[in-house]
């Protein structure tokens, strides 16, 4: 038997060849991952688009919308959006005693304006008093007559209330030496024409100083894209800059007690034992306390004084409330991430606790944390139009979300732009916050990475 | 893949079928639950639910109440609902008539002289327990509300009678009061001082009359319920179910019961919410509310017919004259006033019918001497000039040493017309001066403790008459009135507080008032706002409502229902 040996010659190089395996999709990082898989989520992306253009809104609205939200006009109070805004020059308004009587019965002395209407109407022999009746609707036989405006023993009126662009009927009842009322009355109806004078013209810088326009010309006022709000304010202005104050509570708050609540919680988890349960009583001690009191005791404690602006308190209140929510949270998934295996393995292999921390521990609670501000900021925004509606926020003329709900729902009936704008922005940022923070927890969630 | 699809539609559905299910289920749970309570309301509560606006069959009108009145104790009671109450269930010496003149009511007849005042009363005046009204019930009633323990804020109205102050203060025991009762139907009050117009006074709740006898058995709980209370009025209280009604029936042993022509006034309601009673009207259930601007034009929409009245009340700015504040300079107060345009304010910002703008503290309806004080001595006109203003504020900022004016803290109260009206000036005055005014909103209590420690530069405030006479307001700003909450202090007008204070001769009286104006303008103590009124609207059917400025705000007392049984 010939012995069979293994000979050197019987062995050759295998020749390099490609790579056996061939990864055939490109190498995706978990954010990658969860980029794609958010970009998926329809919604998430729409709330994505909505929060950006929020804060376009917020930024980049006020320099190219440069109005300013205190500026008052009182000529264009409570005006809806798309209302009429040509006005005529008249001239200035003086006293008026009656006179110029160029018509008999009860007419208007001059045409009527927004400025002023002047009645006039022959005297009754019986009477010692006329009052004078407004209304917007025709009178039927019911005699509504409307709202009386004024007494006088004179017969001439000049009617100065809350006058708007639209038909009136006015009509005078004399009354009789006792104070009853008469029978007979006369009614007058009217159209007002939409007025201005010259030195309301300059004051909206319509005129420049110096500049003089004949009787009778006509102006555009200024466009207030979704109306004014109850002392002629510009609502689209008081949104961008009500934004503001709702964003920066919005973000900055949960960003603060999430962060704290991060480090806590990770502290309490890591260490775990006596530790933890010191940490994490403490934490239930502090849901226990009730925010509102707090906010109400901080603005006391750090004497925000009257007119001053409750935003700071209410900044200090949420964080120093609110964090043992994100702490619970995080110490729990420290918890777990603590007993896998991967961590005792690399243990084993001679890791430091700085390397666990934040080679696994904190990278795997990232997505927890991301959604947890994500739940927050509506919640936060929410609190401070919540905080403001009650009058605890803001002060005047500083503009929020909330306080203008708050004056808005006075007028819901007949103004109610005045509510629907400000509500409307708050749920929209609610809403989009929501879905994104929805989206993000679907995309972020390891779990759901390999279901393809 | 393409397998799951049937079956994970088919869990949908059987999902989307459950959750309708249980929200079906859970609407029907709402809508027995809200059946079974309103069911379990009905059952608990009075019979107001299906109460009528007028009940000709009865007699019965139904009101609603602002609030329930804390107590009915008139020797200590303030608030304007308890008001109402008590001036439809209790009667003084005089009252004041339809017309607004005083008339004779447990008195018969009485006389006025400037070291005392003697009232006649009625025989047959009675107590709703039959037992006889008399002077010495009036006299203990006076001497309970002087009396230091029972620290009635409305005390100081009792100062015109002899020694009443002193009493107030503990400095005399309460038999000190100089009050005499020669017989059980004479009541003879010795004066302070000369006072034009005590008879007025008496009018006011303060001055009922309270039964001892009666007072004591209660045992401090006087005026708490509808049993801790005996009536000289038109009408007892049957029922006070608290936070809920009050139950008014007539009552048969008042002395002109024959006048009262309403069986039962029933206030079922107690909200002060403006759109509540306005739905309340508007289903007929109740007879009267008043209108606020926003539902105005719902009340011109249903074609009612509205009325109009001043309530009475003037509202202003006031300044904080006290050393320390910038608002002492006269040339900053000057210049606010030529800025503030109070038409602009009144007829384009609050907007509120009836509102008449601000010229004077003395407001419009106020007698003088014949005719209208404010007619007698016109009030200084308005002047707006925004040139001078800033004239007045550059020479305000030399004289106080200054380039520019501190921010100034406007104290104002925490309700919705408080807060326009604040903003209109926050605004106003930073575009027309440049100033920064820093709005301070206080809840009513809160304010006025501000008010009386300083804590402000200006101040949105307002003053509703005690007695008719034009000295309730007139010495608002006497230099130790504790209502002069900005401690203005000057001898002029202190000097002629004094002599409207002691003069019985109307025409001196009027023209200390008419200098009192004219000194309040040209000193700018205050800046006049306006002069508050009221819309309202009354059942149809409904007639002899009055509405009043001193006193029961709304008087039902004269009310009855036209075509009715009487």
């Amino acid at each position: 038997m010939a012995e069979s040996t293994a000979q050197a010659n019987q062995f050759a190089p295998l020749e390099t060849t490609e790579a056996v395996q061939t990864i055939s999709r490109p190498s995706l990082s978990y954010w990658q991952d969860a980029w794609i898989r958010l970009k998926a989520n329809g919604r998430a992306i729409f709330s994505l688009y909505l929060v950006i253009g929020l804060v376009g809104f917020t930024l980049a609205g006020p320099v190219i919308w440069n109005v300013d939200p205190a500026a008052q006009d009182v000529d264009q109070i409570s005006l809806p959006p798309g209302a009429a805004r040509v006005v005529t020059l008249v001239p200035e308004s003086s006293s008026w005693a009656g006179g110029s009587a160029t018509g008999s019965g009860l007419h208007f002395a001059e045409p009527p304006t927004t400025q002023h209407v002047r009645l006039a109407w022959d005297a009754v022999p019986a009477a010692a008093e006329y009052r004078v009746y407004r209304t917007t609707y025709s009178i039927g036989p019911e005699r509504a007559l409307g709202l009386p405006l004024f007494e006088t023993t004179e017969t001439y009126f000049e009617d100065l209330l809350d006058l708007r662009p639209r038909n009136y009927f006015y009509s005078v009842v004399p009354i009789d030496t006792t104070g009853q009322e008469m029978d007979t009355f006369e009614t007058i109806e009217g159209t007002l024409e939409r007025v201005i004078t010259e030195s309301e013209a300059r004051d909206r810088g319509l005129l420049l100083p110096g500049e003089t326009a004949p009787m009778g010309t006509t102006y555009t006022l200024k466009w207030h894209p979704l109306g004014t709000d109850y002392l002629g304010r510009d609502m689209l202005a008081r949104l961008m800059h009500g934004a503001r104050v709702s964003l920066f509570i919005g973000f900055l708050a949960p960003i603060l007690y999430v962060l704290f609540g991060v480090v806590y919680g990770s502290t309490a988890g890591f260490i775990g034992g006596a530790t933890d349960q010191v940490l994490m009583r403490f934490a239930d001690f502090v849901v226990a306390l009730p925010f509102l009191l707090f906010m109400i005791l901080f603005k006391v404690v750090f004497a925000v004084g009257p007119g001053e602006s409750g935003i700071m308190p209410m900044l200090l209140a949420m964080v120093l409330l609110l964090w043992p929510a994100t702490a619970r949270l995080v110490r729990g998934q420290i918890l777990q991430i603590r007993e896998e295996g991967y961590i005792s393995a690399s243990r084993l292999l001679g890791a430091g606790t700085g390397y666990l921390v934040l080679r696994h521990m904190i990278p795997n609670t990232m997505g927890v944390i991301l959604v947890t501000i994500t739940f927050a900021v509506p919640s936060a925004i929410f609190t401070e139009a919540f905080l403001s509606f009650i009058g605890m926020g803001v002060a005047p003329p500083t503009p929020s979300w909330g306080s203008m709900c708050n004056e808005g729902i006075k007028t819901m009936l007949t103004t109610p732009h005045e509510l629907i704008f400000p509500a409307l922005f708050i749920s929209i940022t609610v809403l989009a916050f929501n879905l994104l923070g929805d989206g993000l927890r679907d995309a972020l969630d390891a779990r759901m990475r390999n279901r393809e | 893949m393409a397998e799951a699809q049937p079956t994970e539609d088919a869990f949908a559905r059987s999902a989307g079928r459950q959750l309708l299910l249980l929200g079906l289920a859970a609407v029907a749970f709402l809508i027995v639950l809200m059946l079974a309570l309103q069911a379990l309301a009905s059952m608990v509560g009075s019979s107001n639910t299906s109460a009528q606006a007028l009940d000709p069959a009865t007699n019965t009108i139904t009101i609603a109440l602002r609030e329930e009145p804390p107590q009915l104790n008139t020797t200590i009671t303030t608030d304007a609902v308890s008001g109402i109450v008590l001036g439809h269930t209790m009667e003084g010496l005089l009252r004041m008539s339809m017309d607004d003149r005083l008339e004779p009511a447990i008195a018969h007849s009485w006389e006025v002289k400037p070291t005392h005042a003697t009232f006649w009363l009625r025989d047959n005046a009675r107590w709703s327990d039959g037992s006889p009204i008399t002077a010495a019930d009036f006299v203990f009633a006076w001497k309970t509300a002087l009396d230091p323990a029972n620290a009635s804020q409305y005390a100081f109205l009792l100062f015109h009678i002899r020694n009443g102050e002193a009493i107030n203060k503990g400095e005399l025991p309460t038999s000190e009061l100089g009050v005499r009762t020669p017989d059980p139907h004479t009541l003879i009050v010795e004066l302070e001082r000369p006072i034009a117009f005590f008879d007025k006074m008496v009018t006011f709740p303060t001055y009922l009359p309270v039964q001892e006898k009666f007072y004591l058995q209660t045992d401090g709980r006087f005026g708490a319920d509808a049993e801790e209370l005996l009536y000289s009025g038109p009408f007892n209280i049957t029922s006070w179910v608290h936070g809920a009604s009050l139950m008014l029936e007539k009552n048969p042993n008042y002395w002109d019961h024959e006048r009262i022509r309403l069986d039962r006034i029933n206030f079922g309601y107690i909200t002060s919410d403006a759109t509540a009673t306005l739905n309340f009207f508007k289903d007929d259930k109740i007879a009267y509310t008043t209108l606020e601007a926003e539902n105005l034009d719902n009340a011109l929409e249903n074609r009612w017919q509205i009325k109009r009245e001043q309530d009475g009340t003037v509202f202003y700015i006031e300044f904080n004259h006290r050393d320390t504040r910038v608002t002492r300079n006269w040339n900053l107060r000057r210049a606010m006033q030529l800025s503030l345009d109070m038409d602009e304010l009144v007829y384009k910002v609050t907007k509120k019918p009836g509102y008449i703008p601000g010229r004077s503290l003395f407001p419009g309806w106020l007698m003088g001497v014949n005719d209208y004080l404010r007619k007698e001595y016109p009030a200084p006109e308005q002047v707006i000039d925004f040139e001078a203003a800033q004239q007045h504020l550059e020479l305000a900022k030399q004289e106080l040493g200054v380039t520019e004016i501190p921010e100034i803290v406007l104290l104002t109260g925490d309700n919705p017309v408080s807060n326009i009206q604040s903003e209109w000036v926050q605004a106003t005055l930073k575009k027309r001066l440049g100033l920064d005014i820093k709005i301070d909103k206080q809840i009513f209590k809160q304010r006025l403790a501000k008010m009386t420690t300083g804590e402000f530069d200006m101040v949105l405030a307002g003053w509703g008459p005690d007695y008719d006479d034009p000295l309730t307001f007139g010495d608002l700003f006497a230099s130790w009135n504790l209502n002069n909450r900005g401690q203005y202090d000057s001898p002029e007008m202190d000097s002629y507080i004094r002599q409207a204070q002691n003069s019985v001769v109307p025409e001196e009286r009027m023209a200390a008032f008419g200098a009192i104006q004219q000194l309040i303008y040209d000193d700018i103590v205050i800046l006049p706002q306006y002069e508050r009124g009221v819309t309202y609207v009354v059942h149809p059917e409904l007639a002899g409502v009055k509405r009043r400025v001193i006193g029961s705000e709304v008087d039902f007392t004269n009310a009855y229902i036209v075509g009715g049984g009487d």
